[in-house]
Formats: structure tokens, sequence, C-alpha cells
């Protein structure tokens, strides 16, 4: 999969910034429960911002664009969480991954393996699932979190 | 520009006690505040470095600290930049004495991270983490640093032996560190052969969690003049701070760039080099920590930030002479989250002023202190401390 970039560079105007954006966490979760995991990307720079936001942490430049960004990646790091926060006890060991995706935007995720199977190196693709399936503690989620997807790895 | 010295140092017991957070305050205080005038006598405002009000479900520890300290109507703040909160106090104390908007500043820091056990210090130690995706996932303090030893032992010849070496030698300088929470050596074998917490980290690659309280006087010429012996103080030379991405995804996992720029613009403030430091005190909050800030400070050619544990004589080419976290750091010494800037300063202090014991660096005369919050350089302090003679 390509980059698939918007027609509009930023900055961006106050009125683009709504919860229909996925310059917003309401947009971006959004558009990530429709299948679509978006990125901003720099136009001076070239830096992926994933979740998206309105300026390029790397060289300071507000002219970004969205960016549709592939599933699969590699790991670049991981370990196992073996006793996480409560909201999440129910799923330990957590096996966690810091994955670079193939555009070379990077996220932290769960690995649906265990600690043992995963290397460095290791192709991966992202999953998105229904936060119910998922069954963290209702009571972890802000309000506004509530319908939010959340996102996995798996081997592939 | 007014000179910001320290002049008088305190700290609580250090680890699980049955004091709450202000009375260990009191304690810090207390030490402090030995031989001196009153606080309200002294110092103009004060600021409280706390990490989370989740703890003691308490904000406003400001103006509460103040109050305990005798102090009413002068400015107390808190901040907050996880566990750089400590040193943020110090910077702003510093910053108020070099502007001259005060003549002195009481820096202090506190926390009671037993008082939730250990879940509620596992929540109210995530909430550092970038929240939308990361904490979302699950993730602990022990994952994110584990995410960058693991990247750390897989881009240079490093092990995990490596980093047990550095516990051990936290360890060995906390047994004589009255001030330190764990005050027993351990060996090699120990730490290896200990509980993993989150793979390639184990139990002993992990600073406790740990309830305490610091406190520094920072005060101008004119006040340090006043109330001590002049050959005795140890003086601010440089100040640097730099926040980085918050996402661990998002960052460098084997170069603390946020680290590497805080350091060096205390470097540059006070203006000396990395080779002129003789002692430092880093943020080992995990053992991988210890390396990756021996490099970013420029103490160590990249990669080799393990041979933190070498004598000087031992090391690689390129590495100083420097004697690092002579205290027992945070791994050993302890790490009361907002109280752990001013505990590294109260080292530096007492290795400045020939205080330190049997742990005394010989002829110590300029000191670097590296302050992190959230995972690794999210948020950095860094100062550099000399002797004034
Ligand atoms: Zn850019």
């Amino acid at each position: 999969m390509t980059d698939t970039d918007s027609t509009t560079t930023g900055p961006l105007a106050p009125e683009d910034i709504t919860a229909e954006s996925p310059f917003t966490l309401p947009g971006f979760f959004d558009a990530l429960a429709a299948g679509r995991l978006m990125a901003a990307r720099c136009t001076e720079c070239e830096t992926h911002l994933l979740p998206p936001r309105p300026a390029c942490y790397n060289c300071g430049s507000r002219a970004v664009t969205l960016s549709e960004q592939p599933r699969t990646g590699e790991v670049v790091s991981y370990t196992s969480v073996k006793r996480p926060p409560s909201a999440f006890e129910h799923l330990a060991p957590i096996t966690v991954a810091v994955v670079e995706l193939d555009s070379s935007a990077r996220l932290t995720g769960r690995v649906t393996a265990s600690l043992e199977s995963v290397a460095i190196g290791d192709r991966v693709e992202l999953r998105v699932c229904d936060p119910e399936t998922v069954d963290i503690d209702p009571e972890f989620n802000l309000s506004y979190e509530e319908e939010w997807p959340v996102h996995v790895f798996d081997r592939l | 520009m007014a000179t910001a010295h320290l002049i008088a140092v305190g700290s609580s017991p250090l680890g699980k006690t049955d004091l709450p957070g202000r009375d260990l305050f009191s304690r810090a205080i207390a030490e402090a505040f030995e031989g001196l005038p009153d606080p309200a006598d002294v110092v103009d405002g004060l600021y409280v470095g706390a990490q989370s009000e989740r703890y003691e479900n308490q904000i406003m520890q400001g103006t509460l600290m103040a109050e305990w300290a005798g102090l009413r109507n002068v400015p107390a703040e808190r901040v907050e930049a996880c566990a750089a909160a400590g040193a943020l106090a110090l910077k702003n104390a510093v910053r108020d004495v070099r502007a001259g908007v005060h003549d002195a500043v009481l820096a202090c820091g506190v926390e009671k991270m037993t008082a939730g056990g250990t879940e509620g210090a596992t929540n109210a130690l995530g909430a550092a983490f970038e929240r939308a995706l990361e904490q979302r996932s699950g993730i602990t303090a022990p994952a994110t640093y584990a995410l960058l030893a693991r990247r750390y032992l897989h881009e240079t010849d490093a092990t995990e032996r490596d980093l047990a070496r550095i516990a051990v030698k936290n360890h060995r300088n906390a047994a004589s560190n009255p001030r330190a929470m764990f005050q027993q050596a351990v060996d090699v074998e120990t730490v290896m052969d200990a509980p993993d917490v989150a793979p390639p980290l184990k139990l002993y690659d992990c600073a406790p969690v740990t309830d305490g309280a610091a406190a520094v006087v920072v005060a101008n010429d004119e006040v340090a003049a006043d109330l001590q012996r002049r050959h005795d103080a140890v003086h601010v030379a440089g100040v640097g701070s730099a926040a980085n991405n918050l996402a661990v995804a998002e960052r460098d996992l084997t170069f603390v760039e946020g680290a590497n720029v805080a350091a060096s613009t205390a470097y540059e403030d006070a203006d000396v080099d990395a080779a002129d430091i003789d002692v430092a005190e880093v943020h080992d909050a995990f053992t991988v920590c210890e390396a990756l800030l021996a490099e970013a400070a420029e103490f160590a050619p990249k990669g080799r930030g393990i041979e933190t544990v070498e004598d000087p004589g031992d090391r690689s080419a390129g590495w100083t002479d420097v004697q690092i976290n002579t205290s027992g750091g945070l791994k050993a010494r302890g790490h009361p989250i907002g109280a752990t800037g001013l505990l590294q300063a109260i080292e530096a202090y007492e290795q400045l002023t020939d205080r330190a014991g049997e742990r005394q660096v010989a002829d110590a005369n300029t000191a670097l202190l590296i302050n992190e919050g959230g995972v690794a350089d999210a948020h950095t302090v860094a100062h550099v401390l000399t002797h004034n003679d």
C-alpha cells in the first residue's frame, strides 16, 4: 500500500480542527474503526506523525498533510508486561512492541504472540479490534474513549 | 546575573515508611534548617516537585508544604514533569535567584509512592505515558524502558550481564550512603537470577518504589555569606532542560537526544566540558538508563556507556574519568519520584563539600546532575554544580 495523501496541506485553519478530522483523536479513531490508519506527514522533512497532529516535532513545520498508512511493518523492539495496569490484568503477560510501518511511521502496540516467539525484525500486521472484544475494564476509559477501537499486531 | 548557591540540604528516610508525604517533607526540612534561622527568615518562596496527586489524593502541594515549613503569603508552587519534577523545582529556584526575583528559595520534592500499594504506583506512573496509543496498549514503566534496553542490547555489544553490573555497582555505592534505601551489596548472579519484570529487565534492573522527600536551599551571594562559611559553598554553574516526544515509539531508542541537549546546554551555561565533570548523578531508573545517559552526557563513546562500572583507568578510549552515581543512584539509594532530582543535588553537594564519607571521590570539584521524566528523556533537566573555591 502506498500513502494516499490528502489534497489539503497545513497550517490547519481553526475550522479544520474538528472531531471529524483525523488531525484530532476522535477523527483518527473514527478512521481507524473504518479500517484506515492515518498519520500526518510533514511535507518539509517527510517525518510521519502518528496519531496525526498539526505540527512536525522534527522540523517545526506546520505544513502537514494526511497520509493513510500501510498496515504492515517490522518489530523495532519488544518486551513483555508481566504486571500491567489493573485494567489490562486479564491480558497478562502482554507482549508489546515498537513497530515501524513500511512507510517509516512508528507506533507501539500489543503483539498477539508470546514473548518467546517474537524477535527484532519480525514482520507484523496491524489489526483493529472492537473495544468490547478486548474487554478492557470500562472504568479505565475516559468518556470520549469508550467507542475507540484498540489496535494489535499479528505476526506474519 | 546573581550566583545561585546551595547552602543547605536535607532528606527524609527513603523506603517504605509510616510517614505521609507532608511528614516526610517535615523530616527533610528539619535536616536542611538544622543550625539555620527559621525557613520564613531565610527563603522567599518554594517550589515542590511531585509526580502525582494520585498517591495521596492531594494537589496544592505548594501551599501545603509552604504551610508545613512555616511560610505564608509567599509564592509556593508545585511543578511536575514526572520523575524530573525534583530537578524542575531546583531549576526554578535557581532561575529566581539568578534573576534577582528572590534572595533565597526552597527547592523540594516529595512522593508517597506506597500509599496506594503496587497497583496504585503502577497506575500513577502509567499516567506519564502517551495515552491514546501507548497507555491503551497496557504498557508500564518497566516495559517502556525494556523497549530501550532490548534495542540497546541489539545495536551494541552490551549484554544483560553488563546491565547487571550497573546494578551491582550502584548497590555497592549505596552500601556506604547513610541516606540510601538499600545499604547492602548484591552480586552479579543475584541480579541475573532475579525474576523478570519486563525482559530483558529483571528485578534488580529497576529502581524501587520509594517514599521520600528532599529539600535544598538555594540562595544568592548575600544570603549565602550570611548563613555559612564561604569555603563550604557550592553553586549552580549551569542549567539546561529539554523535552523530547512523549510516545516512546517516536523516539530514537538508543540515543536520549533530549538528555544530550539538556546536558550540553548546562555545560555551555557553566562554561565546562564533559571532561571537566568529576562526579555525576544520572537518572538510572533502569540500569540501561545509566549507560544511555553516560553517552548522552558525552562521558562515553556511543555504545560503550556500560563501562560506567569500570574504574576510569580500565575504560575504553574516549571515556572521561567521571564517577557515576556514587550515591547508589535511583537503583539503590531509592527513587521517590518527585524528590529524586533533589536527592541527586544532595549527593553532589556532599561530594563537592567533602562530606561523602567512604564514597568520597578525591578532588571532586564539578558535578553533573541529570534528572529525567516520562519515558527516559521525555523531559530532562540537567545541572552543573561547582565548588566555590
Ligand atoms: Zn518536518
